[in-house]
């Protein structure tokens, strides 16, 4: 037996492995359909946004740079940078990146706190916890449609909230909190907290449970109180936790778009697009895909400019 | 270094009882070990004294002092987990000096003390290390040097030594019998495994369903067991405890026999029986042995004694070694 | 001392969960209410129950056809997602081979992605493929984006099964493609429903994508027809509002039932990353 195993090369072996039971059959057949679809669906767009991006095109024709017979001409105009110089200078799409700067802000700086600040008062496992995690949950399930359409009510100067409130300070004019130019943006960033501080608060709810038990009774025969507890242990011990929820705020937040069309389509006067809502209007609506494009690449080269960033560095060292 | 008295405590969640009513005196400066089946409240009575469980009723005393309502910190004592829980986050220096840190004692002096207990577990080298750099053993030590430097009254174990392997175990037994001597502190330390209890105690206490089944040294426990759990459960391989007409011609419920005071011979003896099995481990030997009428009996020789499968057997139990319990629940030696 | 601290923060979490429940309460009475008394008490319980909007949505072809187009794309997601991603994953797991992980590493980067930020290109090539205002072409695409994701959930689950298992199958003459279906799958059971539950949550709350890619009203998803219903009536809040009370049901009752997997899913996640 071992005479024989020494026989054989080691290449060799790998090289029968690789056909032993029909491994390179399985190969061949399990692993094309999800590359195909994820390149034909993922990647290629990407990479043809980063090709359309220099032209002026409606979409119209196999690509841009082709020639049309009627025509002439190609389907696109070769624009070069010029998308990307009218975009930096267009005060909507300023307004669009300021915005989602916003959302990533408050996402990390208001709505983690306080998923953490409920994490911390409800991980423990008793049947009350459990009912206020699912109430707290229950928002992060909730379509952004739905949620945008119930709070555009709640907004709604003639019913909702707001009304309650100008009926209140004894107003005679209604109060459109969504039509008024600095309220409508932060009412979004108030509605993104309600809706996703509960996804963070899970996180970090997963977190604290696998904090060893015995770990935090040493604590407390070390003579930490309640507070200490929590920043001299329990905060540091989450750190993974944290960073994997700063990422997703992060990714979460570049991407808001179906929050915004109920509560205000980016309005008033484009004051409340965020990045993606704006590429929909200016890029889809009117069907700019060069323009489009260009937002879509800047989106992009943002997004994974930060990912990776954020890997190389806060969560490296992190398995 | 001081007295621990548990005075009617009870404990229970909701309507389970854990512990009844329990009272029991720790002396200072013993080292008394808390030993039982799983689920018979030991675990939970240590962590009533340390504070980290409510008293349903009665009072714990640490040194005189009533501790009963008082928090973990303010008990004078310290306490080894099994898990060892060392703060993950920390380095060896800062885990040990983490209660001074807590309690504002003055910097150098919390690197002094810390120094001192690293000292004393030959931890020094290994101050600025991560826990998770550590081996099993080092570990163990960590968590006790967070307790030495405490200055506690009275040390708690909880099962510390149960996630070792059997040659650290020992060793850490040796370690912590000396560190008590050292100290001459009271330590409490909670066990299942009866080697651990024997080995280490001057003070056994033995518990079942959250009830104290007897308190003593190491060798009254073996010598006069109370009753046939005590018996049962100290000592290895375990006591024969033999029912049916043996025990009724003798006025018994059960009469307790152990393997090693069983002696056998070829030719005569007062029971008879066959080999069933024989286990040689060289220092011993152990049979199991069908005797007629009376069932399974374990016996234990000393060294090598040859032994065949199915052979005739006699055996005599060595006087003054039958402990016969009564069904009054007392206790006779003959 | 201790009951002030629990009470508190009993306080505490009543407030915040006053802060859900109360709009959410408002959606669902709102359907009850007139229009007129919505103005007066937008939050109260309705002086007098009126059922005819819900009942004017219920008996709506529209609307249940709105939810079934939503539902045959949610379910057709969940299974293609399932079937590529745990067959790609399985590979990646249990077979050794020339680019395994670079072909692992490529689909990983769909999780540092923004999607949104291909959507052009993307509606283009839907359309040079003929999908366009079929389900398929919203379909695809959220298999697509679902990949990555799944495909890690899938691997780190494989990984963790016991290697002696295979090799005990291999020597009874069990190939990779029969223990795949003997063994791998009907042991995935957890991680199955924990990643169907979160694609199918995400593709039927999806709205940029039917929004992009259908046009046609007969293929409408549900969060369109909620939109185009918003649009219709815009002043009558009671048959919005009812609207959305009447989708949000089905969705609260698949949460509670899943719920136990989409927590799952988010432990994974934080313990993993």
């Amino acid at each position: 037996m071992l005479a024989q195993n020494d026989i054989i090369a080691p290449s060799q072996t790998q090289f029968q492995r690789l056909f032993a039971n029909g491994q390179l059959k399985m190969v061949l057949i399990f692993v094309p359909p999800a590359i195909l679809v994820f390149t034909m669906f993922v990647i290629l767009p990407m990479i043809q946004a980063g090709l359309f991006a220099p032209y002026k095109w409606s979409g119209y024709g196999p690509v841009p740079w082709a020639l049309n017979e009627v025509t002439g001409k190609d389907f696109g105009r070769w624009v070069g940078s010029q998308n990307f110089e009218r975009m930096l200078s267009h005060s909507a799409f300023k307004q669009a990146f300021i915005n989602t700067l916003l959302v990533i802000t408050v996402s990390i700086a208001i709505q983690i706190p306080i998923a953490m600040t409920m994490a911390l008062m409800i991980y423990k496992s008793s049947r009350i916890n459990t009912i206020f995690r699912l109430i707290f949950f229950l928002p992060y399930i909730m379509a952004e449609v739905a949620t945008g359409l119930i709070f555009s009510f709640v907004l709604d100067g003639n019913y909702g909230l707001s009304k309650s409130f100008s009926d209140l300070m004894g107003w005679d004019k209604a109060f459109f909190p969504l039509a008024e130019k600095p309220w409508a943006f932060y009412c979004i960033l108030g509605v993104i907290v309600w809706k996703y501080f509960g996804f963070h608060m899970m996180i970090f709810i997963a977190g604290l449970q696998s904090i060893n038990s015995e770990v935090l009774e040493a604590a407390k025969i070390d003579g930490a109180k309640t507070l200490q507890t929590v920043f001299l242990i329990k905060l540091p011990l989450l750190w993974p936790s944290i960073t994997i929820s700063v990422f997703y705020a992060v990714l979460g937040g570049l991407q808001v778009f179906d929050l915004v069309m109920p509560m205000t389509a980016g309005g008033p006067s484009n004051s409340s697009h965020t990045l993606v809502s704006y590429l929909y209007m200016f890029g889809f609506i009117r069907l700019n895909i060069g323009y489009g494009s260009a937002v879509g690449v800047f989106l992009f080269v943002t997004g994974v400019a930060f990912a990776f960033l954020y890997r190389n560095t806060v969560q490296r060292g992190q398995s | 270094m001081a007295e621990v008295i548990l005075n009617q405590v009870r404990k229970s969640y909701g309507a389970v009882e854990v512990i009844p009513d329990l009272s029991l005196v720790i002396p200072d400066g013993s080292f008394t070990v808390l030993v039982g089946p799983s689920g018979c409240g030991k675990s939970t009575l240590l962590r009533m004294i340390a504070g980290l469980e409510k008293t349903s009723a009665g009072q714990i005393i640490i040194d005189r002092e009533n501790v009963t309502g008082a928090e973990p910190d303010k008990r004078g004592i310290a306490m080894v987990f099994q898990s060892y829980a060392l703060y993950p986050h920390m380095s060896v220096r800062q885990n040990i000096g983490f209660a001074l840190r807590l309690a504002k004692r003055p910097k150098p002096e919390i690197r002094q003390r810390v120094e001192e207990a690293a000292e004393i577990l030959q931890l020094e080298s290994l101050l600025d290390r991560k826990p998770r750099e550590l081996s099993g053993g080092q570990r163990q030590r960590v968590a006790i040097g967070r307790a030495i430097v405490r200055n506690p009254k009275v040390f708690l174990f909880d099962e510390p030594l149960s996630n070792l392997d059997a040659a650290l175990r020992t060793q850490m037994r040796v370690e912590l019998a000396e560190l008590h001597a050292k100290l001459d502190a009271t330590m409490i330390y909670v066990t299942h495994d009866q080697v651990e209890a024997m080995t280490m105690a001057d003070q056994i206490v033995i518990m079942k369903s959250g009830v104290i089944q007897q308190v003593g040294q190491p060798m009254e426990l073996y010598n006069q067991p109370e009753n046939p759990f005590v018996a049962g459960f100290i000592g290895s391989p375990k006591m024969n405890l033999l029912e049916g007409s043996l025990a009724r011609d003798q006025n018994a419920a059960i009469v307790g026999v152990r393997p090693e005071h069983i002696s056998i011979s070829q030719e005569s003896g007062e029971w008879h029986g066959k080999v069933r099995h024989a286990e040689h481990l060289g220092s011993d030997t152990v049979a199991y042995i069908d005797a007629d009428d009376i069932g399974s009996v374990t016996v234990r020789l000393q060294g090598e004694v040859p032994m065949k499968t199915g052979s005739p057997i006699w055996m005599t139990p060595v006087k003054g070694n039958v402990h016969l319990f009564r069904p009054d629940g007392s206790v006779e030696r003959v | 001392m201790f009951s002030w601290k629990e009470s508190g923060r009993i306080i505490v979490l009543l407030f915040v969960s006053s802060l859900i429940l109360v709009p959410l309460s408002a959606t669902v009475l709102g359907g009850f209410k007139t229009t007129g008394e919505m103005r007066v008490s937008p939050f109260g319980l309705p002086r007098e129950w009126i059922t005819e909007v819900y009942a004017e949505i219920l008996a709506d072809s529209s609307f249940w056809r709105y939810l079934w187009n939503s539902f045959l794309i949610s379910i057709l997601t969940v299974a293609l997602t399932l079937i590529f991603g745990s067959m790609a994953a399985y590979a990646f797991a249990q077979a050794k081979f020339f680019g395994a992980n670079f072909l692992y590493s490529y689909l990983l980067l769909g999780l540092m992605f923004p999607f949104a930020a291909a959507i052009l290109p993307l509606f283009l090539t839907v359309r040079d493929l003929g999908i366009l205002d079929t389900p398929w072409g919203v379909i695809l695409p959220q298999v697509a984006f679902g990949l990555a994701f799944s495909v890690m959930f899938f691997r780190t689950f494989f990984a963790q099964m016991p290697d002696e298992l295979f090799e005990a199958a291999r020597v009874d003459g069990c190939g990779y493609i029969r223990f795949f279906f003997l063994f791998t799958l009907p042991l995935s059971t957890p991680i199955l429903a924990t990643i169907a539950t979160f694609v199918f949550v995400q593709s039927w709350n999806n709205y940029l994508l039917p929004l992009i890619m259908l046009n046609d009203r007969e293929g409408y998803t549900w969060t369109l027809g909620a939109m185009d219903y918003r649009g219709e009536y815009s002043w009558e809040w009671n048959r919005t509002l009812a609207f959305v009370s009447a989708t949000l049901a089905p969705a609260v009752v698949f949460f509670l039932a899943a719920q136990k997997y989409i927590v799952a899913g988010l432990t994974g996640g934080a313990v993993k990353g």
